[in-house]
């Protein structure tokens, strides 16, 4: 009998260790999800009882804050549709999104010390408060973009080439999120889809502002090619299909293709790199690597090695076939190009601030990749300053300054071509990297170039 | 008698005896856990002045009343075990504290019961102490308990789905709390005086002998009549925590696995029968499988359980930072989830911890038995705690279904109170009775 009674213990006793073995994993685990399941009413009433901390662009300009009309909170987003897809907003009833919801805690004041104060203030009946994000983006900058959109779909994103801030990161159509609430079912069910945020979601072929990278690969795998004359008959024959070109650009240099933007010079060095080749540059520029932004962004696709055909990597090589981009990664490249091939990790959150000003989290400034020698991007950034200077992106060129850039006119199932402008500038001593997209708005060098080229020389100039 | 008991008993004859040096070490646990209840006191006054200035008096007074018992055991050289009394002192102030943290009337009443629980205990061990002559009464116990299940069922009150109170107008009572003190009393006297031929059987069928019906039909009659009227009540907790009880008790006594997987073969049919035959049987179990679906309806309660637990993190929100007033029921059942939130995972582990030492001592005591009585009361009475707190956490933590019962010394109830502290007394009688026989 005595032998039985043991045995009950021991499995009492294991009952009881399974009961702690869960509970941990209900806490460690399971926990975090199930603190933000949307039934989970403790946010809300956290909300109602903290003032939420405010966000701010890099210049102190507000873009939400919380204003009380007696004991009653509002969040107010003075911006408006500006920077809404960065800030995100929150709605009882639809949910938060974008830094409203990323850094919920802090703005909360709920992370580090803010949450020991605000135990106490809560303790001594005072007012909680929550901390401040301050964000890299330029809101007067921002504002100008989507001026310049004019309403058209498209994006904007614009950053320190030598810090990776993003300064400007808009995508137009956008949404108000002061007037949330009221405009939810129109913005799910419009086509134009303007709750995505399409500076780093929006999947298009890039087209031409792709050669930048095809160029890359060609002259560090080949770099006799600097001296070498292509020629272009106008179209290109590969496994008997035939790529045509906008015209025969005749005998050229290879900065001279670039500033042509000649189609058959840049399919034949994709075919002369082989899928590999091509592949691993695509990479080294970032294509299919998260660059761990502080908001969802889309890594790009490319057909994979072993499936791509000699036609495959003709078109790839021109930005069309399976390349897909986003514009921020195409930003990127050109700001690999202005830092002699260094890209630095791009970033949106210059600081986060606890309600007493002090910071507990500072920006620091990483190389995310070195996609190409300082030579190679010296010669590509020569044909993107003739492009500007004589080929197809003079549109972009601005009094005061020199420019370099690559338009796009990217061919895709939907009508006309996505208009896309690649740059930096100054040229000699780049500061900025661009890159404009307009969906379906025509050629890039009409379109995308001169809204890329004001918005270097208000980057940098002032104006 | 057998062997084993013999040796055991040889052992302890050489061991130094820890009764010498008197209840120091109760003392000493006491002063902790007092501690412990007052430091959770002083945090609830210092947010809440004027509610928690009750909740202060109370946890002193409580305290107090722990050491008075101790006290009066020490001068009267009661020998029972030493950390049995400082484990109900931290399970019952932790229920005390969080009862005043999440309302303060069920505080005051609490408050209240714990004082008539200690009042009890205090008289089950001087009057019960000679415990053994209720193995006589076996008879007396089944009718007792029929009866105090039955009425319920004609004169009760539903409350949370179950039909298992009594009104009395002051106050309610439910009575198969109490009944459960009866199911370990007759279970142990009946198996004592029936373990021989429940062990070897009188007859034989085929390779298996069985007893005569004689022997196994009271048992087997109390069992049937307790399940049904616990499925008339619609208190499944209940009735699996009966069930498991009488099950442990049986193949202690028999130490044939047969009658245990008999039983568990039985339960499986009896649970599978009962998820088709009733409607809220089947939705519970629905629940379990995926609350969500059903979050705002059925499911509400078990989900906002979840979301406390899941709230609290590792060291939880603080005692009073948290909102675990949205979890229904959370003064009784679902206590410990409000435990989970405030106190986070580490004071969800020490509550388990606190139950696993009663366990341990419960179990010990058991086995410190010379008499067969003694032996089974104590392990039943530990088998029944053990298994209600288990059932219930498990319940809200959604490892098994939820099924209302009270977490011993910690829910509110001055029933489920009064009940735990008469089976604390009994397990505490048979220590003594071990302890003194030398």
């Amino acid at each position: 009998m005595k032998k039985n009674i043991f045995k009950l213990g021991i499995v009492l006793l294991g009952l009881f260790s399974i009961l702690a073995a869960y509970l941990s994993y209900l806490h460690m685990i399971k926990g975090p999800a199930l603190a933000v399941n949307p039934y989970n009413r403790r946010f809300q009433e956290i909300e109602s009882q903290v003032r939420r901390g405010s966000i701010y662009d890099i210049k102190g300009v507000v873009l939400a804050k919380t204003e009380f009309v007696g004991s009653k909170g509002t969040r107010i987003y003075p911006r408006g549709a500006d920077v809404s897809h960065l800030v995100g907003y929150i709605s009882e009833r639809y949910g938060r999104a974008g830094f409203e919801s990323y850094y919920d805690n802090y703005l909360l004041g709920m992370e580090g010390a803010d949450r020991f104060r605000n135990l106490t203030n809560k303790l001594l009946g005072r007012e909680q408060v929550g901390g401040d994000i301050i964000l890299t983006i330029d809101s007067s900058l921002q504002r100008m973009a989507i001026d310049l959109m004019g309403g058209r779909r498209g994006a904007v994103v614009l950053l320190d080439t030598g810090t990776g801030a993003l300064r400007v990161l808009a995508s137009s159509p956008s949404f108000n999120p002061n007037k949330l609430d009221e405009l939810w079912p129109s913005l799910v069910n419009s086509e134009s889809s303007p709750l995505l945020n399409r500076a780093t979601e929006g999947v298009y072929p890039p087209g031409s502002t792709y050669k930048v990278v095809t160029a890359a690969g060609a002259l560090s795998a080949n770099p006799d090619l600097t001296g070498k004359i292509f020629d272009c008959p106008g179209y290109l024959d590969v496994n008997g299909y035939r790529l045509n070109d906008t015209s025969a650009h005749g005998e050229l240099s290879i900065t001279r293709a670039i500033a042509v933007s000649c189609n058959t010079t840049f399919a034949q060095l994709g075919l002369g790199l082989g899928p590999e080749s091509f592949s691993r540059t695509a990479k080294a520029f970032g294509m299919g690597k998260d660059p761990g932004l502080e908001t969802p962004a889309w890594p790009g696709s490319m057909a994979s090695v072993g499936m791509i055909t000699p036609t495959e990597l003709a078109s790839s090589a021109i930005g069309q076939g399976e390349v897909l981009v986003s514009p921020l990664q195409m930003a990127m490249v050109a700001a690999a190009i202005a830092n002699k091939g260094v890209i630095m990790r791009p970033y949106l959150v210059e600081a986060v601030n606890d309600s007493l000003g002090s910071a507990v989290q500072k920006a620091t400034h990483k190389t995310w990749l070195v996609s190409t020698t300082p030579e190679t991007s010296e010669i590509i950034k020569e044909g993107m300053i003739e492009a500007v200077r004589y080929g197809t992106a003079t549109a972009a060129a601005v009094s005061g300054m020199k420019v370099a850039g690559k338009t796009g006119s990217a061919q895709n199932p939907h009508g006309q071509t996505h208009a896309w402008f690649i740059g930096f500038a100054p040229a000699d001593q780049p500061r900025v990297a661009v890159a404009v997209i307009l969906e379906n708005a025509g050629s890039g060098g009409s379109v995308a170039a001169p809204i890329g080229g004001r918005l270097l020389s208000a980057a940098v100039i002032g104006r | 008698m057998n062997p084993g008991t013999f040796e055991l008993n040889n052992l302890n004859l050489l061991r130094p005896r820890g009764r010498d040096r008197g209840r120091k070490i109760e003392f000493k646990l006491l002063v902790l856990a007092g501690g412990y209840a007052l430091a959770g006191a002083l945090v609830l006054y210092l947010s809440e002045p004027v509610s928690g200035l009750n909740a202060l008096a109370a946890a002193v007074v409580t305290t107090a009343a722990f050491f008075i018992v101790h006290i009066f055991w020490n001068k009267n050289r009661y020998r029972g075990d030493l950390f049995l009394l400082p484990v109900t002192a931290a399970l019952s102030s932790t229920g005390l504290i969080f009862l005043f943290r999440l309302n303060p009337a069920y505080g005051m009443r609490q408050f209240a019961w714990i004082l008539i629980g200690l009042a009890v205990l205090v008289l089950v061990t001087r009057l019960l102490a000679n415990f053994r002559f209720l193995s006589e009464y076996k008879y007396i116990y089944a009718m007792a308990g029929i009866v105090a299940l039955i009425l319920p069922i004609f004169f009760g009150k539903e409350q949370g789905g179950a039909k298992s109170w009594l009104d009395f107008g002051i106050f309610q009572m439910q009575p198969s709390e109490f009944v459960k003190i009866l199911v370990v009393l007759f279970l142990a006297s009946f198996l004592v005086e029936n373990r021989e031929i429940l062990i070897k059987g009188t007859r034989s069928m085929g390779w298996l002998s069985v007893p005569g019906p004689s022997e196994w039909a009271p048992l087997a009659a109390m069992w049937a009549i307790s399940l049904l009227i616990l499925v008339f009540q619609r208190d499944l907790g209940t009735a699996l925590i009966y069930f498991s009880t009488f099950l442990a008790m049986v193949y202690i006594a028999t130490s044939r696995a047969f009658y245990a997987l008999f039983g568990m073969g039985l339960f499986v049919a009896g649970a599978v029968a009962c998820f088709f035959l009733f409607d809220h049987v089947r939705a519970r179990v629905e629940i379990w499988l995926n609350p969500w679906p059903y979050i705002d309806t059925t499911g509400y309660q078990v989900a906002q359980s979840l979301f406390a637990i899941g709230s609290g993190g590792v060291l939880g929100t603080g005692l009073g930072q948290g909102y675990p007033n949205f979890i229904p029921a959370v003064h009784t059942d679902l206590i410990f989830s409000a435990i989970c939130e405030e106190m986070g995972l580490l004071g969800g582990v020490g509550i388990l911890l606190l139950f696993i030492i009663f366990i341990f001592r419960g179990i010990k005591i058991a086995l410190n038995t010379k008499d067969d009585f003694d032996a089974l009361v104590a392990s039943g009475a530990t088998a029944l705690l053990g298994l209600q707190a288990f059932i219930i956490i498990a319940g809200v933590t959604k490892l098994l279904p939820l099924t209302g019962v009270t977490l011993p010394y910690i829910s509110y109830g001055g029933s489920s109170l009064v009940a735990n502290f008469i089976l604390l007394g009994l397990l505490l009688n048979i220590s003594n009775e071990a302890e003194s026989r030398l």
